[in-house]
């Protein structure tokens, strides 16, 4: 029985997160349109690689400074919803940091939009307050509460 | 044809925020629903992660609380047959500042015979924060470590 367009998406999306996860950037910008849209919804004024991408290059770029800061990359994905030509994930993901081995771990949603069985666009959204801890390995609060 | 379970949460939810009616949404919610709607806790005590309707509606009426919802756009939405996931932009109000507040919010429902049994949401906890402060936070640039 042929796949319906929704399981054909999905399956593309595990597809790009697990040549993502090891590594294969270039299997993982196949999966893409040549003028992918990548957005963050992340404070890029602390995390200044995760400005919005636009085409194959630039989202290149995005994950070659992710995987030079990170030796390790895994998700899990308890949700995924598609309809039609959008997929959404909710993922669980680490990430081993090169410099000291510790893990970051956040969850964050996905949504893409295909065009042409490619995805043409990706939509983030992360507990960003916690991954900045994380990142820096400090709490914001005392931060915060020295500023005032 | 039936109506998404999603359409009916979501009227639901919006009535008990802006007009505390909880009547619908408590017959929406099953017995053993799991919610998490991660964030700083510390800061707002309404989020976090909950098992079971009685405290998922305490978050709801904490909400109701704290907010009123001024507009909301559905950027993004997904419906599969018992789940949906959708990216919503909120127009909200705090109710203690009468500061607005503008949320991008994921959503992932699920649903057993009509009643939300998983809700996660995610949030650019980081922006909400300093919107709450009503000021940046000044951290440095994570140029070689983020």
């Amino acid at each position: 029985m042929a796949m319906t367009v929704e399981q054909l998406n999905r399956q593309r999306v595990v597809h790009l997160l697990d040549a993502f996860a090891r590594g294969d950037i270039e299997t993982a910008l196949a999966s893409c349109t040549d003028d992918v849209y990548f957005l963050t919804h992340a404070p890029i004024d602390v995390l200044p690689h995760l400005v919005p991408r636009q085409g194959k290059q630039e989202l290149r770029e995005l994950w070659q400074t992710v995987w030079s800061r990170y030796s390790e990359v895994r998700y899990k994905t308890p949700h995924i919803v598609a309809e039609g030509e959008a997929v959404a994930t909710y993922m669980h993901a680490f990430f081993k940091k090169r410099s000291n081995d510790r893990i970051v771990q956040f969850d964050m949603a996905v949504f893409y939009t295909f065009r042409g069985g490619l995805v043409a666009e990706m939509r983030e959204i992360i507990d960003s307050y916690d991954l900045v801890q994380q990142v820096l390995e400090r709490e914001i609060g005392p931060l915060i509460a020295g500023a005032d | 044809m039936t109506e998404h379970s999603l359409w009916r949460f979501s009227r639901a939810l919006h009535r008990a925020i802006n007009d505390r009616d909880f009547r619908d949404i408590e017959a929406l919610i099953d017995e053993d629903v799991e919610w998490a709607l991660y964030g700083p806790i510390d800061m707002f005590p309404f989020l976090g992660a909950r098992q079971g309707k009685d405290a998922v509606l305490d978050v709801i009426r904490q909400l109701a609380d704290n907010f009123q919802v001024r507009r909301f756009d559905r950027e993004s939405i997904m419906l599969g047959v018992d789940s949906a996931a959708s990216m919503v932009r909120y127009s909200l109000t705090a109710l203690d500042s009468n500061k607005p507040i503008s949320l991008r919010v994921a959503q992932f429902a699920q649903f057993r015979a009509g009643k939300l049994i998983s809700m996660r949401v995610l949030i650019d906890t980081f922006d909400l924060v300093e919107q709450a402060l009503g000021r940046a936070i000044h951290l440095p640039k994570m140029t070689s470590v983020g």
